[in-house]
């Protein structure tokens, strides 16, 4: 896992430098993450492969918005494996995602209280 | 320039709303593929839409094809949202109807001109489409009067002959020509005859129902179709024409310009199977007794008997048609 889970300066360049916007997209991200997060657990307990292509692929555009590249890297391997029904690989690809989704919380906490400051 | 945008994923949807909109357009947004497919189906709908391919109830390639199927409507230029890069993917995108496609996570300068690309294309195509609509105007009216020419005012006469005769209604067909044009030319000249035509066309069009057909049908003939019209309401309605040109003379620089109509009028729901040539024979000649009779007034043809009645639409007439 490398150091900063998400980069800034990507996705300053993807708002245009509006601060407030990026900082309402964290926000919304904040909200939005731990649901859908929520969602794909729920899909891979089940053992549900279009459940989890969907719902990793949800997770997927959202990271990839919010320029977190190993985290989107990471649900799109689990989508993968929803899509080709492996379920086999689910528990493998949900560890390494939710290892990355932990670390990626507490980075965006960190980067909202610095924007928000 | 509105934009429709069409993705469940709410960051989505933030940043693509913020970036089109900063960049100057009306952006609306929605949450899934139906509502996305109502909104574009819509006459006054967004005509360019950002549609993620992956949506609940209908998917961005679903949606193209719902929209595609509405051929009346102007164009919708559609582009495809996707994280799919597969060649086969984008390729089933395209043949669904779509016009192009992004990948995401965009880039704001990619996403603005991908958008300029569609708003380009909608132009052209409005610009086709008012070209159309004036060769249209112009191939089936009056360049003068602008009203219906002479080659379409017969075809709609024709057509709702045969639909009175169905339906079994009248129509009442007026037939009028200036009273002593030749001398408004030779007087004021061919400009103010101009003037003259097109203020008598203005007339004939104000004193008529917006559904009745008016057409120029020579120089100084005009042909006036009145539909659903009973023989007595027929020629009330012609006077009604008669007065409107020759109650106020025409207001010219060079001066008022006194203008009349004589009129040859057919009333009747015996319309028989007969051509719409021959109806009009018999106008004509109406028409031409009423020239006859000192101009400015009204002459009725009998259908088949091609004789004609000075027409004043008195009690007397109306209990005569009773």
């Amino acid at each position: 896992m490398s150091g900063s889970l998400i980069d800034l300066e990507e996705l300053l360049g993807r708002v245009e430098n509006d601060r407030p916007l990026m900082r309402d997209l964290m926000l919304i991200f904040k909200e939005e993450f731990p649901r859908n997060w929520q969602v794909l657990r729920e899909a891979v307990a089940s053992r549900n492969a279009n459940g989890v292509a969907t719902a990793a692929h949800t997770l997927k555009g959202m990271l990839s918005n919010m320029a977190a590249r190993e985290a989107a890297e990471a649900a799109a391997k689990i989508e993968r494996y929803g899509r080709n029904k492996e379920m086999e690989k689910f528990e493998e690809g949900m560890a390494h995602f939710e290892k990355i989704a932990e670390e990626l919380s507490r980075q965006l906490d960190a980067r909202l209280a610095e924007v928000s400051a | 320039m509105r934009i429709l945008i069409a993705d469940d994923e709410l960051t989505s949807r933030r940043l693509l709303q913020k970036t089109l909109e900063r960049a100057g357009y009306d952006v609306t947004a929605v949450e899934n593929g139906r509502a996305a497919a109502d909104e574009l189906c819509k006459v006054e709908g967004p005509k360019l839409a950002l549609l993620d391919w992956v949506m609940p109830e209908l998917d961005g390639p679903g949606v193209c094809r719902v929209v595609r199927k509405q051929k009346e409507q102007p164009y919708v230029y559609m582009i495809l949202l996707t994280s799919k890069e597969k060649k086969e993917d984008v390729v089933a995108g395209l043949e669904s109807g779509a016009d192009d496609y992004l990948t995401k996570p965009f880039d704001p300068e990619e996403l603005k001109a991908r958008v300029r690309t569609g708003k380009r294309i909608l132009d052209l195509e409005g610009r086709l489409v008012e070209a159309r609509e004036q060769m249209r105007f112009q191939a089936t009216h009056d360049a003068l009067t602008s009203l219906w020419n002479r080659g379409v005012i017969m075809e709609l006469l024709g057509r709702e002959l045969a639909r009175a005769k169905r339906e079994d209604k009248s129509i009442a067909i007026l037939l009028g020509d200036l009273d002593h044009f030749k001398s408004i030319n030779d007087t004021h000249g061919h400009l103010a005859g101009d003037e003259v035509l097109k203020e008598v066309a203005r007339r004939l069009l104000s004193s008529v129902r917006p559904y009745d057909f008016v057409g120029r049908y020579g120089g100084e003939e005009f042909l006036m179709a009145l539909i659903n019209c009973d023989p007595i309401h027929g020629l009330i309605r012609a006077e009604d024409v008669r007065k409107a040109i020759a109650e106020q003379p025409i207001e010219m620089p060079s001066g008022r310009i006194p203008v009349t109509m004589s009129l040859g009028v057919l009333l009747t729901q015996e319309w028989g199977s007969r051509p719409v040539e021959e109806l009009l024979n018999e106008v004509d000649t109406a028409l031409y007794e009423a020239k006859a009779a000192g101009r400015n007034c009204i002459r009725v043809a009998d259908p088949g008997t091609h004789s004609q009645r000075a027409a004043e639409p008195t009690r007397e007439t109306i209990r005569r048609w009773h």
